[in-house]
């Protein structure tokens, strides 16, 4: 079995551990977000890999949310009223990295896991199209975080743990 | 009592000193290192009493440098405070020396758990 198909199977467990991990960072309850969806605006988001050393897959674990939602997040994480940009990507990365780290302890098999990119972006203005893998939403603080697990062709920008920086994630096949 | 935070997110590193201010812990001094290489290389400058070092960090992995710090002989409590937390790498990191492993998400009292005997108030 795929580690895309173990995920659509846990479907549930993916959604459990994104209301947990939100619950926890932002120290707020978090829950099902029942219809809704990230705002138009900026959306900031994080990304990281998981590699499969049975079957040389990748599966790519990416966190969304809205620019007024990572604000919020950076200024509980760093304690600061007026986050700097960087440190709204260096929050986003860290909560990518706690839910990469969980979504890869539900896998039954031996995986590693890359070092998490951030980046801010517009939103489309138009409807998003339906999205590949398997896409869980919670809600927190009355706004959405959603965590997209979904298999990858290629895995470029990403970095491995131990590494440098030219040492850039590639498939081996 | 020194503790070196080895952390490649400086939020995460944030997270950790308030959570030990939070376990009652408030008093200590606290160094911080962004990677593996740059905290082993303030072990001999800062000469820490406890390390709590992430696991997955550039430039050299949380095991790299506990493997890299026992090679020197150096027996300085270290425990991970990384985001995966499988059996798998708290056997690995048992096994290379650390005291523990706490997984992300934490809370104050699993540091008080975890590390309530190696640091004292």
């Amino acid at each position: 079995m795929s580690a895309i198909d173990e995920f659509e199977e846990a479907r549930e467990d993916l959604e459990a551990l994104l209301i947990e991990v939100l619950g926890a960072v932002f120290g707020e309850e978090a829950g099902i977000a029942w219809g809704q969806t990230i705002p138009a605006g900026p959306v900031v988001s994080s990304r990281l890999a998981i590699h499969d050393e049975e079957d040389d897959s990748y599966t790519l674990v990416e966190i969304r949310t809205s620019g007024i939602m990572a604000r919020i997040l950076a200024s509980r994480m760093m304690t600061t009223a007026d986050p700097s940009s960087d440190d709204l990507l260096d929050a986003i990365a860290e909560l990518g990295n706690i839910a990469g780290g969980n979504v890869k302890s539900l896998l039954r098999h031996s995986c590693r896991l890359s070092l998490p990119t951030a980046e801010v972006t517009q939103a489309a203005v138009e409807p998003e199209q339906p999205r590949d893998g398997v896409v869980v939403q919670a809600s927190v603080l009355g706004q959405v975080v959603e965590l997209i697990v979904h298999q990858a062709d290629t895995v470029s920008g990403l970095y491995w743990p131990g590494s440098t920086h030219t040492d850039v994630l590639e498939k081996q096949s | 009592m020194k503790i070196l935070v080895a952390d490649d997110s400086k939020a995460m590193r944030m997270i950790v000193v308030r959570t030990l201010r939070q376990a009652g812990w408030a008093g200590h001094d606290i160094v911080e290192a962004e990677n593996g290489r740059e905290a082993l290389t303030m072990v001999g400058t800062e000469s820490p009493d406890l390390i709590l070092s992430d696991w997955n960090m550039p430039e050299m992995t949380g095991i790299e440098f506990l493997k890299a710090l026992r090679g020197q002989g150096s027996s300085i409590p270290f425990c991970f405070v990384t985001s995966e937390g499988s059996e798998e790498m708290r056997s690995l990191a048992s096994q290379a020396g650390a005291l523990g492993l706490i997984a992300k998400p934490f809370t104050a009292e699993l540091f008080m758990e975890t590390l309530g005997s190696v640091v004292s108030a």
